[in-house]
């Protein structure tokens, strides 16, 4: 399958998971997203944290934010401008929607920077700089992972080892600022190699096949679905 | 006609002090550079103009002209160079762009609007040329810093350039593959002006040399007369004798038994020339800091070491050494406690630290003294930042710092933490010979006070600093033609 036509059937997919209305539809949706990005083995597990992680906040602290339902399983105290603190059956309901949606989107999002190649998606993208940017961004999750493992692997070369969420929080204007320099080195290199010359040419891609059109068309019907029954 | 012409250039980076003062140079078609000097003297500054990244990339103030190909750089901006000139940078992780092999090497083609179908064929032709046709269909995120180097390389020459730039292509190479890269890139039919910090391959194939020396050209001269000029004006950068002699001055003072033992699988351990000698400490055997004992490590179940075993003693500095991908880094981390062995097992006594091979992973503070201080005295601090000559840096932050202060800030940062064992990995990459000697001195100078384990594939800088060399065998890597 062409990855453009796999990028289009996960955006599909992903858009359905925020049209959908029902918590179920949108945990299966998840669900086959998450088998989908599995696949990529070991690899995936910072993209999988991610995802967790703010799921689970969006989960944890929408129903704390939300004044809505009647079905009170928890009073607590009414704190100013954010008013009572309770929850209800329905803002449980409605936290575990957003969660979901929110998975959705990325797991969709991790299996696009997991398993596609985007080299291909490049070739035959027609806002070539635009897709070269969003290429370039994927390829920030894995460089900044990297590179916080060597941070770390280099302050336990030093005999200090960052400990809690303050020590690690410390790490993050040193990733930001050598991954600005690194940067800065790949423009570079970019520029010395032609890059934004006018009359550029592309590697031929394979014609479309049956699987693509398939996926396109599935993309579309995840969408509409999505919109009206899901 | 000349191929490249530099004339009276001057350049500064914006709010810094002339990188290039007044530098005159002519390249003729065919002809190979090379580049030498200290670090921060100008080398990767006059190949950036060569480029023309410098002034359009970097800004600053220029001054002077620089024309290549006809183009002069002052109107012709880098990406209209692209088709007569192409450079490998230093650090091959921050030039690829894609994320397969080929496509990368495809990537500059298609910027120079090279017809279609012309395309993948030159790619591959590049490829093949630099014997890494079989790497093709690989993820570029997979390959060592060494098959990136070489994906690089290729890249370039799939251009078909008529002046070829490289930066230190083989600073993360081993002596062989290091050899067999310079083959290959200096091969064709390109001018080529090439930097390099191990001088000593590349003098082999060098048409002409140019010296440079804060900025300005101490020497442009045919090879033979650069070669006197060196032995007479700059020796450490020609005689690898005089650095070998002090390797023996370091053997005869500390006679010390190869110790190293291995029974491994395609990843033999072999000790050092004079193989097994057995030779007496005069001052009698000395306290183990570190025991690996037939240790086995792989990295998502691709073994890397198998059985290997390695002792450490107070007082000896240890060079590891060994082709690519033959485990060294990986023995070396497992020494100093930064992994753990997945069967096997390693003693050690006392503190360890580990000094990586990259030194932007130590620029973790806002100001020197505070890098060096976290976790320690800043009075101390300034002691080890005096040591390894970086008095007057203090308040400067690090990322301001010179690829070569860097690399000296890096060290300060183990050294502080007066390690029993210090574990140094390919410290000299990027680093000049007079520099590397400095080095050597200090870590001989302090190698009573712990052992001291450094990786290296720098054969001259380990006959400079160690006691006895350990040098792992094969490499995991796929052999490539």
């Amino acid at each position: 399958m062409r990855p453009s036509a796999a990028a289009a059937l996960l955006a599909g997919v992903a858009a359905a998971a925020l049209l959908a209305h029902h918590v179920l539809s949108a945990g299966v949706l998840a669900a086959a997203l998450l088998a989908v990005c599995l696949r990529a083995g070991r690899r995936a597990r910072p993209y999988l944290y991610g995802t967790l992680v703010s799921s689970g906040f969006v989960f944890l602290l929408s129903p704390l934010l939300q004044s809505t339902g009647w079905h009170v399983l928890w009073s607590g105290p009414t704190i100013p401008v954010l008013g009572p603190l309770d929850v209800t059956t329905e803002e449980l309901q409605l936290a575990a929607l957003n969660a979901l949606r929110l998975a959705a989107v990325g797991l969709a999002f991790a299996a696009y920077a997991l398993l596609l190649d985007h080299d291909r998606l490049l070739a035959a993208a027609t806002a070539r700089r635009s897709v070269l940017a969003a290429v370039l961004a994927t390829r920030l999750v894995p460089t900044l992972e990297r590179d916080a493992r060597g941070l770390v692997e280099a302050l336990r070369g030093r005999g200090l080892a960052p400990a809690g969420l303050r020590g690690h929080a410390a790490l993050l204007s040193p990733l930001l600022a050598g991954s600005l320099e690194r940067g800065l080195s790949l423009a570079e290199a970019m520029e010395a190699r032609g890059f934004g010359r006018p009359g550029r040419t592309r590697v031929p891609a394979p014609p479309w096949g049956a699987l693509d059109a398939a996926a396109l068309a599935g993309a579309v019907v995840a969408v509409v679905v999505g919109a009206m029954w899901l | 006609m000349a191929l490249a012409l530099v004339d009276g250039l001057t350049f500064s980076y914006p709010d810094a002090p002339p990188a290039l003062e007044d530098v005159s140079l002519q390249v003729e078609p065919g002809e190979v550079v090379l580049l030498l000097g200290a670090s921060g003297s100008g080398k990767s500054t006059l190949l950036r103009a060569l480029a023309g990244l410098v002034p359009w990339f970097h800004g600053g103030r220029f001054a002077g002209r620089v024309e290549v190909a006809g183009l002069d750089t002052r109107s012709a901006r880098p990406a209209d160079l692209a088709g007569s000139v192409a450079t490998v940078f230093q650090d091959p992780e921050d030039q690829v762009v894609l994320a397969g092999v080929a496509a990368e090497v495809a990537f500059g083609l298609e910027n120079l609007g090279v017809a279609p179908a012309a395309i993948l064929p030159r790619a591959h032709a590049a490829l093949a040329a630099v014997g890494i046709e079989a790497l093709a269909e690989r993820p570029t995120t997979e390959l060592s810093g060494g098959e990136l180097q070489r994906v690089c390389l290729a890249s370039a020459l799939a251009l078909d350039p008529e002046l070829l730039l490289l930066d230190e292509p083989t600073s993360q190479l081993d002596p062989a593959a290091a050899q067999a890269f310079l083959e290959r890139a200096l091969g064709g039919r390109a001018a080529v002006v090439l930097s390099e910090q191990r001088p000593a391959t590349a003098l082999r194939y060098a048409d002409r040399v140019v010296f440079l020396e804060r900025g300005r050209i101490l020497l442009d001269a045919s090879r033979d007369d650069a070669l006197e000029w060196l032995a007479a004006e700059r020796p450490a950068w020609t005689e690898p004798s005089n650095t070998l002699s002090l390797a023996e001055t370091c053997r005869s003072e500390t006679m010390l038994v190869s110790s190293i033992h291995g029974d491994v699988q395609g990843n033999r351990v072999v000790p050092h020339e004079p193989s097994n000698t057995l030779s007496l400490d005069r001052k009698g055997p000395r306290e183990t800091v570190c025991r690996v004992e037939r240790v086995r490590f792989a990295y998502d179940g691709r073994p890397v070491l198998d059985g290997a075993s390695l002792e450490l003693r107070r007082g000896e500095v240890v060079a590891l050494t060994g082709p690519n991908g033959s485990g060294k880094t990986t023995l070396a981390k497992l020494a100093a406690g930064l992994l753990e062995p997945q069967a096997g097992h390693v003693e050690r006594a006392g503190r360890a630290a580990f000094l990586l091979q990259d030194p932007g992973r130590y620029l973790v503070r806002e100001r020197a003294l505070d890098e060096v201080a976290l976790g320690h005295g800043r009075e101390r601090a300034r002691h080890v930042l005096a040591e390894v000559g970086l008095d007057g840096v203090e308040t400067r932050h690090p990322r301001d710092l010179s690829s070569g202060e860097r690399e000296r800030l890096a060290l300060a940062t183990v050294l502080v933490t007066d390690p029993d064992l210090l574990v140094l990995d390919e410290p000299t990459r990027g680093v000049d010979p007079e520099r590397k000697a400095e080095l050597a001195a200090l870590l001989r100078a302090q190698a009573h006070r712990r052992a001291t384990l450094v990786v290296t594939h720098d054969r001259l800088f380990a006959a400079a600093v160690a006691d006895r060399e350990v040098s792992l065998g094969e490499t995991r890597e796929p052999v490539l033609a």
